[in-house]
């Protein structure tokens, strides 16, 4: 418990807000969306019953789409607001942003060289490049599935605009790049964040807003050098958060990680019941 | 002798005129139909969507659907007249192999008979076919989408599979969109899975070593 002491303050309570609504939206369309997809096997049907049927399960996904939708504008918003227009292209660039620079290409390769022990292990400042990736991703998810989501919200309307075969590919498009967001999610982001052995078992610092010192150290090595040149990391110290949040948070976070789980094995196995084309 | 070759003409044109009373015949499915459809299906612009099928320019620079094969009996009133083994009492899905997997049937059980009338089955483009593109939105899919056009009734209700070779011509923008969707997802899955593996592998084999991932 004594390293525990030693926390760094890493996301804003904003952050840790829009990742929270974030996952309670992308796993309810998950489970819905899954549950239409599926919706030949029993399974799939399964799950359209917890949502009263496929009309039911469709309702609640395109509304929880439009709420999803409405929140990427509101984050569309935030990040106008929260730009240093004065300073406006340097400010976009720098240790502390998510823009995408140079040094991502550098630490990419590094990273790679790491891992196949050619070099030392990069030095990550705040951010590292997969960090940045795993942000930008859900935009380029979040364009495709949303247009193509409201393209199928009112397809009656929608081909008002365009021709009605239009349908037959955003369908396809939709459900595509769905998968690959859900799989990527359940594989990939699970394992990076969680069960790499220097996090495992659950990393909680999308959730509590913190990160052990020692972890930052080691992970984000030149964030903490950078805090401490500038003098800023005493106040960047935070104390632990408290046992009870900490045990909700783990209660939740791994709750949230066996739904997708459930999810993807699943799906998995009953994917040779599906007929596609 | 006069008045036999009259009701021989009378009941040639009865013969020619019932099938087409038959096919306007309501079915239980229909008559539960919202009967409701827009009047822009009037208006000029929208006939360019009546010329798009069969075969012609399937807009939007060619990339729409463009049907390449019309079988003869997309133009009879019985589709199935000539079809030595039909019979009306065999199931749709017993030949049509490809029709059985859209969307509407699998997903929401809906039968071939709500969209293609009751026996005879009229081909596509029969005349008086409720699938022929003129009124394929008002007789068809307004029984359930209310307010459809002939804009959203060219929807390919039985798409072609979108990666097979034969949809670059068929359906050329579902083709492109697909593979490319497809190439981005495994391509993202062909980097990131091993990646993550050989990643944790290193951590694991440092946290063995003791812990000195610095090097
Ligand atoms: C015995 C096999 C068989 C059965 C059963 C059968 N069909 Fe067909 N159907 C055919 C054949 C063969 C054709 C002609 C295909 C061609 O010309 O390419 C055809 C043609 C059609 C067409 C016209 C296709 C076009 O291009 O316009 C439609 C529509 C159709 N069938 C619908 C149905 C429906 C609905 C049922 C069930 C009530 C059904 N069929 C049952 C064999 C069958
Ligand atoms: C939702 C309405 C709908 C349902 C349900 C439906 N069809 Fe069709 N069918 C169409 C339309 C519209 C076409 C015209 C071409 C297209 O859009 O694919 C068509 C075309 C066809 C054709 C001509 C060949 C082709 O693929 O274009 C056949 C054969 C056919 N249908 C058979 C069937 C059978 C068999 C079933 C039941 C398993 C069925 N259809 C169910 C609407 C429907
Ligand atoms: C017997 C009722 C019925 C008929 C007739 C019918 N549909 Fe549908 N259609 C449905 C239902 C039910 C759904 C799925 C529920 C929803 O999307 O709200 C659906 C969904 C769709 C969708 C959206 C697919 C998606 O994944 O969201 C399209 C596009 C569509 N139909 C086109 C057509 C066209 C074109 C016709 C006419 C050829 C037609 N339908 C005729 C009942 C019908």
């Amino acid at each position: 418990m004594t390293e525990q002491r030693n926390r760094l303050k890493r996301f804003s309570a904003i952050h840790r807000l829009w990742h929270l609504g974030l996952i309670l939206l992308f796993m309810t369309l998950s489970v819905t969306g899954i549950a239409w997809m599926y919706f030949e096997t029993p399974w799939g049907r399964g799950l359209a019953n917890l949502f009263g049927g496929y009309s039911g399960t469709l309702e609640i996904h395109r509304i929880v789409g439009l709420v999803l939708l409405a929140g990427f504008t509101l984050h569309i918003l935030y990040l106008v607001h929260r730009i240093d227009w004065s300073n406006f292209p340097r400010s976009l660039f720098g240790p502390e942003t998510l823009v995408f620079q140079w040094i991502d290409v550098k630490g990419f390769f590094n990273h790679l060289g790491w891992i196949f022990g050619f070099n030392k292990q990069p030095r990550f400042d705040r951010w590292s490049w997969w960090e940045k990736f795993d942000y930008w991703a859900v935009w380029w998810g979040l364009i495709i599935v949303g247009v193509t989501g409201l393209m199928l919200y009112n397809p009656v309307l929608t081909s008002d605009y365009m021709p009605g075969w239009m349908l037959n590919v955003a369908l396809w498009v939709h459900r595509i790049e769905a998968v690959l967001a859900m799989g990527h999610i359940f594989t990939i982001h699970f394992t990076v964040e969680h069960w790499r052995p220097s996090s495992f078992p659950f990393n909680a610092a999308m959730f509590d807003g913190t990160m052990d010192l020692q972890e930052a150290k080691h992970e984000h090595p030149n964030w903490v050098a950078r805090l401490e040149a500038e003098g800023r990391l005493a106040d960047a110290i935070v104390p632990p958060p408290p046992v009870p949040l900490r045990i909700f948070y783990f209660l939740f976070g791994y709750s949230i990680i066996l739904l997708g789980l459930f999810l993807l094995v699943f799906a998995i196995i009953n994917a040779t019941l599906l007929t596609l084309f | 002798m006069f008045i036999g070759q009259k009701i021989v003409c009378l009941l040639g044109v009865l013969l020619v005129a019932l099938p087409a009373v038959g096919q306007d015949m309501n079915t239980p499915e229909e008559m539960a139909g919202t009967g409701y459809f827009r009047d822009q299906d009037t208006l000029p612009g929208a006939f360019r969507f009546y010329s798009q099928l069969p075969g012609g320019e399937g807009g939007l620079w060619g990339l729409g659907p463009d049907r390449q094969k019309i079988s003869r009996s997309s133009f009879k009133m019985d589709a199935h007249e000539g079809v030595d083994d039909f019979s009306p009492e065999l199931r749709c899905q017993k030949c049509h192999g490809l029709q059985i997997k859209d969307l509407h049937g699998l997903r929401m059980g809906i039968a071939c008979v709500q969209c293609h009338r009751n026996q005879p089955v009229a081909g596509i483009y029969h005349y008086y076919s409720s699938l022929n593109p003129i009124r394929r939105h008002a007789y068809v899919c307004a029984k359930c989408h209310e307010g459809a056009t002939p804009s959203f009734a060219s929807y390919m209700v039985h798409e072609p599979n979108p990666i097979a070779p034969e949809a670059r011509t068929t359906f050329p923008l579902l083709y492109y969109s697909i593979w490319f969707m497809l190439i981005l997802a495994v391509g993202v899955f062909l980097f990131f899975l091993p990646y993550t593996a050989f990643w944790w592998l290193r951590e694991f084999a440092a946290k063995l070593k003791g812990g000195q991932d610095h090097d």
